[in-house]
C-alpha cells in the first residue's frame, strides 16, 4: 500500500479505535456542564468546563471525519464563550446539540 | 534532505494524526512534544526548520511559548505556525499579530496538511 490517502485512511481507522475513549470523555464533560447549566445558568465553573470540551472536540472531530462534530462543537464553544448570561432556551438549545453531536459519534461506530 | 518538523500539541491524537499527515503525505521528519516546555527544549535541540504549535495548552499555551521561543537568539528565527480549533474573528486577530508565521485551524485535512503548511511558509519546492 504505496497511496497516501490509503496509507492515511488506514492509520486514521487505528486511531479514531485509541482516541474514542477520550473523545466520549469530552462529550461527558459537556453533558456534565449541560446538567449544571440547567440546574444554574450562571454557574460559571460548569461554563468554563463545557466551554473547553466543546474547544477540543471542534478541533479534533473532523480530523477523523465527522466535520458536522466539529461544527456543533465550534458552535457551542461559541455560545459558551460570549459574555452574555445564558437562557433558558440557551440551556435546551445546548442540550439539543450535544444530542446530535452523540449522534455523530454513534454513527461514526 | 527532509523538512524536520517539531509539533507541539498536548492532545496525542492531534499529534499523531499531523505527523502522520506530514510524514506520509510530505516524507518530512516530524518529532513531537506535549507541552510547551517539553518544545521549547526539543526546538533547542533540534532546531527544526518549522514548528507547528497548539494555542490552548495548560500550563504554558502557545502564544506564551512562541514568546519563549521567540526570545531565544537559539530558535528565534524558526518560523511558528500557531495551529488552533477554529476561533472567532478577533482571536484570529490577537494570534496574528504576535509575528507567528502564520495561523492553521483545526480540524485539518491529513491529505492537504503538509501543503497548506509549505504554502505558507514559502517551501515552494515541497
Amino acid at each position: 500500500m504505496s497511496d497516501p490517502a490509503a496509507i492515511i485512511a488506514a492509520r486514521l481507522a487505528e486511531l479514531w479505535r485509541t482516541s474514542r475513549p477520550s473523545i466520549l470523555e469530552r462529550i461527558a464533560a459537556l453533558h456534565a456542564a449541560h446538567d449544571a447549566l440547567v440546574r444554574d445558568p450562571a454557574d460559571t465553573e460548569a461554563r468554563s468546563k463545557g466551554r473547553e470540551a466543546a474547544h477540543k472536540l471542534s478541533g479534533v472531530l473532523g480530523v477523523f471525519g465527522m466535520p458536522q462534530g466539529s461544527e456543533l462543537s465550534f458552535n457551542m464553544e461559541s455560545l459558551l464563550m460570549n459574555g452574555n448570561p445564558l437562557s433558558f432556551e440557551d440551556v435546551i438549545w445546548l442540550g439539543e446539540q450535544i444530542e446530535a453531536l452523540d449522534a455523530v459519534i454513534a454513527a461514526k461506530g | 534532505m527532509p523538512r524536520r518538523i517539531l509539533i507541539i500539541d498536548d492532545e496525542d491524537d492531534i499529534r499523531e494524526v499531523a505527523a502522520l499527515s506530514l510524514e506520509t503525505v510530505a516524507g518530512w521528519d516530524v518529532t513531537m512534544a506535549g507541552s510547551g516546555a517539553a518544545g521549547i527544549v526539543k526546538a533547542l535541540e533540534q532546531q527544526p526548520d518549522a514548528i507547528l504549535l497548539d494555542v490552548m495548552m495548560p500550563v504554558m499555551d502557545g502564544p506564551t511559548t512562541f514568546r519563549e521561543l521567540h526570545a531565544l537568539p537559539e530558535t528565534t528565527n524558526i518560523p511558528v505556525i500557531l495551529l488552533t480549533a477554529k476561533v472567532q474573528a478577533a482571536d484570529q486577530k490577537r494570534f496574528s499579530d504576535l509575528g507567528v508565521a502564520a495561523v492553521m485551524f483545526k480540524p485539518f485535512d491529513p491529505l492537504t496538511l503538509a501543503g497548506e503548511i509549505a504554502h505558507a511558509l514559502g517551501w515552494t519546492d515541497d
